[in-house]
């Protein structure tokens, strides 16, 4: 039994289907993510696990107990919101013992949880002022407080870091990891950026209109994406897409790259079966930035790069590589090379793919062929 | 506006405006100042005098017929009883009127269920309607009931014709308020009479002033409601200046009048004095929700 | 230190509560608005469908009352009056409303004191209004005394006991009772008048009246058209007044509906009557309110 199962859940509102038959399941400690853009359902499945909406059908467990018919109070677990949601009347105190009270938690308990969670988040200078004589990162450090407070069994976190600058939002990120390392707490976090939801998870959980397209750890989604979505939602800049033709020579996959000048055959991995399907028909090539780059930088697990030639269009230098577009197949293409090697905009540049990370889709359904 | 240079034209103007405005100032205060010397001064001093002139003598004279021995019709007891009565019919209606009017808005921005906001809109609706439609119903009902006090009639119909203004004041405050405070105190606990009490209370105060402010002055202006279901000795302040002013039993004694009307105005001129800016937001709340 | 988190039941009381205690609280408003509302209309269509006198009679008797009704001099009299006075009161009150706003709007020194000022009428009672009005237009001792006291012995000024000014003393009570609210709404939508419209008309080169004329104010709409309906329900609405001020004389010079209404309902034991005239008055409510809202919501979707 997981720490958190949720078993095809739905959310309906007459004929409005906002989840879908949603599954999931998470061990004790691990750090779950769902990500996706807003209206994917995300913050509805949050709410239902916390038991502030009410579930259409399917069952969701905390621990081994089935909670559909608890109220969020019964269900022990804890919330971090991204307004941050402090009581605006009470101290940071009253605010983190308002819970405690409830709960007829002694005093002296009380006093120990406080003092013990303050120095957890170093907020112990602020225990006697009120939410608004605090910075936006002092007040989320106080909902932090508050949830641990309670020493749940599930931490629930809603789009926490929205509200913050870029700045503090990467120190918080750290925060929170550390938080969880040292803690060890399960926890389902949920985000609408990509990159906390790689840096951050265990699982990810990707969402789309009210469906999970794709559940694995960070790196099985950066590598072996689902679908067309799952591939473009994670990575920034994100994957190139370029409509080829597919080919089969001597049990490889091959697809022509037209750079405006030339065609090149690119060479890529040996063929599978669902991709022999697609022989001589249109599909979609999946190459990240990053897998494309100048010959110097290029390192990959099989050496088997394959060298391109294309125009630079434009030059957007980032400071640690510079991103060059170029025009395959009539389609933008970034490639993410060293600054030193980028060329300026007309220049011819030579880039190299690598094969093993070159993904095909089927343009239809959308998904990847594996 | 941006600045504009000194010229003399600018100058003419901006003379013009306030020229205006102080004219439009002695608009309105004038029937207030008509009202207060006409009650300090005799009978003979108003018929020699005009509107505007002093009183001569500061007579007090009208001032206690008004409060204590004016003549209402049959009645010849002054304004004190009706005074009286509008106090004990208005505070019950305020207090209980802002009070469920908070419980309905916190409802119906927090705890909103299916048919709520349906409902919300059919309370609205009903401020739009004149109150001759339900006034004939009522006093039908009011007999059934065997209510017979006027005063404990009036607080009823008070409450429950000013609870559309109170629920719509606080329903547009609360919604104002983040939804996930409620979501994190159901969390940590709290319940439905909790999480108002403790949390959304405390940070209403603004809402319940103007509440307050407006409902005191809509329950003690009240006339219609007032003449309809009250009768005789209960009758509230309002009921009483209007038989006062308009029975004429001999010499008309304008004095008394005006010092009568001014006792009825008082205590809304200090709330209003008190509380001005509540008063001008309750106006634009209820306003804007148009 | 939580509660046992083995052996709870799956159901927890509290979920309940929160679901039945919101409905429950809720309950006697329902109840009052549903009954003192919607009922109490219903009723009122019901007696104004039958015959009922000074008792209330429940047997159906078609259209009789609204014959009676359309046939009775009083009313359209009532009715006409209310036309005039209506009409005259929204008019003049938006228009001196506009006007002060407008003046409030230039950076005027000691603005929050003249707002103040301005307003204090509408803490009044209608009854207090109509009282001081009263004596102020009295015909041998009020304005027109003052003027001859001043020197203009030629001037008469008795429309309070003219039957065809009458009506007009009314429209001056109620605007000045009125008039500050209309300001204070449209202070307000001036106030929320996006600066960068403003700043691009004056790069444009044009001159603050016609900023005023061509932009702010047309952008204002949705302030005149609150400030209409208000002033309307108002109008539709005036007993307390006219009892006050002229008692809806002299004759009927001054009668409205809801005073046809309030008399015939309750003083005159003709509550069929009465009703059929509340209903008309809820009628014209609607029909003054409703266009307008219409055209509003239709013009909202396309814009």
């Amino acid at each position: 039994m997981g720490a958190l199962s949720i078993r095809n859940v739905k959310k309906s509102f007459g004929n409005t289907h906002i989840l879908k038959g949603i599954d999931l399941e998470i061990e004790k400690g691990q750090f779950l993510i769902l990500v996706g853009p807003s209206g994917c359902g995300k913050s509805t499945l949050l709410n239902m696990i916390a038991g502030l909406d009410d579930i259409t059908s399917g069952e969701i467990a905390i621990g081994d107990r089935v909670v559909n018919k608890l109220s969020p109070k019964d269900r022990d677990i804890a919330m971090v919101f991204q307004s941050y949601a402090l009581y605006p009347n009470m101290t940071v105190r009253k605010n983190i013992a308002f819970g405690l009270d409830i709960r007829k938690v002694p005093k002296p308990e009380q006093e120990e949880i406080i003092a013990r969670v303050a120095k957890t988040l170093q907020i112990e200078h602020l225990l006697d002022r009120k939410p608004l004589q605090l910075s936006g990162g002092q007040r989320q450090r106080v909902a932090m407080g508050r949830a641990l407070a309670r020493n749940p069994t599930l931490f629930l976190f809603d789009e926490p870091l929205s509200n913050l600058d870029a700045k503090l939002r990467v120190e918080m990120r750290s925060e929170i990891k550390l938080l969880h390392q040292r803690l060890g707490t399960t926890i389902v976090y949920v985000t609408h950026d990509q990159i906390e939801a790689m840096t951050l998870g265990d699982r990810i959980a990707v969402m789309k209109d009210g469906e999970v397209r794709q559940f694995g750890s960070p790196q099985q989604i950066y590598d072996a994406p689902a679908d067309l979505y799952v591939a473009g939602f994670i990575g920034s800049p994100s994957m190139n897409f370029i409509p080829v033709q597919l080919r089969e020579e001597d049990g490889h996959a091959v697809v022509d790259l037209d750079n405006g000048r030339a065609v090149q055959a690119v060479k890529l991995s040996p063929i599978s079966d669902s991709q022999r399907a697609f022989v001589g028909k249109q599909v979609v090539l999946g190459i990240r930035p990053e897998q494309l780059t100048d010959p110097e930088s290029a390192h990959s697990e099989r050496g088997n790069l394959q060298t391109l030639q294309a125009t630079v269009a434009i030059t957007e230098p980032t400071g640690p590589d510079t991103l060059v577009t170029v025009t395959f197949n009539g389609i933008k293409t970034v490639a993410r090379c060293h600054p030193r090697a980028a060329g300026a905009p007309g220049q011819q540049v030579e880039l190299t793919l690598d094969p093993t990370k070159a993904l095909l889709f089927d343009p239809v359904s959308e998904k990847r062929l594996a | 506006m941006a600045d504009y240079p000194q010229s003399l034209q600018a100058k003419l103007i901006r003379f013009g405006i306030y020229a205006v405005l102080v004219l439009m100032a002695l608009w309105y205060l004038a029937p207030l100042y008509v009202m207060l010397s006409t009650s300090f001064k005799t009978l003979d001093e108003i018929r020699a005098g005009n509107l505007l002139s002093l009183p001569g003598t500061f007579s007090l004279d009208a001032w206690s017929a008004a409060w204590s021995s004016a003549c209402t019709g049959v009645e010849c007891g002054g304004m004190k009883r009706y005074f009286a009565n509008s106090l004990t019919m208005m505070i019950p209606a305020v207090l209980i009127s802002t009070l469920v009017g908070a419980f309905n808005g916190y409802i119906l921005s927090m705890w909103r269920f299916k048919g709520s906001d349906m409902f919300f809109m059919a309370l609205l609706i009903g401020t739009f309607l004149p109150f001759q439609v339900v006034i004939l119903p009522m006093a039908q009902v009011l007999g059934w009931l065997e209510l017979e006090n006027s005063t404990g009639r009036l607080v009823l119909v008070h409450v429950i014709y000013g609870l559309q203004f109170t629920t719509l004041f606080f329903r547009n405050y609360y919604v104002t308020v983040p939804g996930e405070l409620v979501k994190a105190a159901r969390i940590d606990g709290a319940g439905f009479f909790r999480i108002f009490f403790k949390i959304l209370l405390p940070i209403s105060v603004p809402t319940i002033m103007v509440c307050l402010i407006w409902q005191t002055t809509q329950i003690w202006n009240d006339y219609l409601f007032g003449v309809v279901f009250s009768s005789g000795e209960g009758q509230p302040m309002t009921v009483a200046l209007n038989n006062l002013v308009n029975t004429s039993t001999g010499v008309k004694q304008y004095n008394v009048d005006m010092a009568a009307a001014i006792i009825a105005a008082l205590p809304t001129l200090l709330v209003y004095m008190v509380g001005g800016k509540y008063f001008v937001r309750g106006l634009t709340a209820g306003a804007v929700k148009g | 230190m939580t509660a046992s988190r083995q052996g709870a039941p799956g159901f927890s009381i509290s979920r309940l509560a929160d679901v039945i205690l919101p409905k429950l609280v809720l309950a006697p408003t329902v109840l009052a608005c549903l009954v003192g509302f919607y009922v109490f209309i219903g009723w009122t269509a019901w007696l104004s469908f039958t015959e009922s006198r000074l008792l209330p009679r429940y047997e159906w008797a078609g259209f009789v009352q609204y014959v009676e009704l359309f046939g009775n001099e009083r009313w359209w009299g009532a009715m006409q009056n209310l036309g005039i006075f209506g009409g005259l009161f929204i008019l003049v009150s938006m228009a001196l409303g506009l006007l002060m706003a407008v003046l409030l709007d230039q950076k005027i020194r000691f603005e929050g004191a003249i707002r103040t000022l301005y307003l204090y009428p509408m803490a009044l009672s209608f009854i207090v209004t109509g009282t001081a009005w009263k004596w102020i237009l009295n015909p041998g001792l009020g304005l027109e005394k003052m003027a001859h006291d001043w020197g203009f012995t030629g001037v008469t000024f008795d429309w309070i006991i003219n039957p065809d000014f009458a009506i007009y003393t009314v429209v001056i009570a109620g605007v000045w009772q009125s008039s500050g609210f209309v300001m204070a709404l449209f202070l307000a939508g001036l106030r929320g008048v996006d600066d960068s419209i403003i700043k691009a008309a004056q790069m444009d080169g044009a001159s603050l009246p016609t900023i005023y004329t061509r932009i702010i104010i047309p952008s204002l709409r949705p302030v005149f058209l609150s400030a209409f309906m208000i002033l309307a329900h108002i109008a539709v609405k005036s007993f307390d007044l006219v009892m006050a001020l002229t008692g809806g004389g002299p004759g009927f010079a001054t009668d409205l509906p809801s005073i046809f209404m309030y008399q015939h309902g309750f003083t005159r034991g003709q509550l069929g009557l009465g009703a059929a005239s509340a209903m008309m008055m809820l009628f014209t409510a609607c029909a003054v309110v409703m266009p307008l809202l219409y055209s509003e919501l239709r013009r909202e979707r396309r814009g």
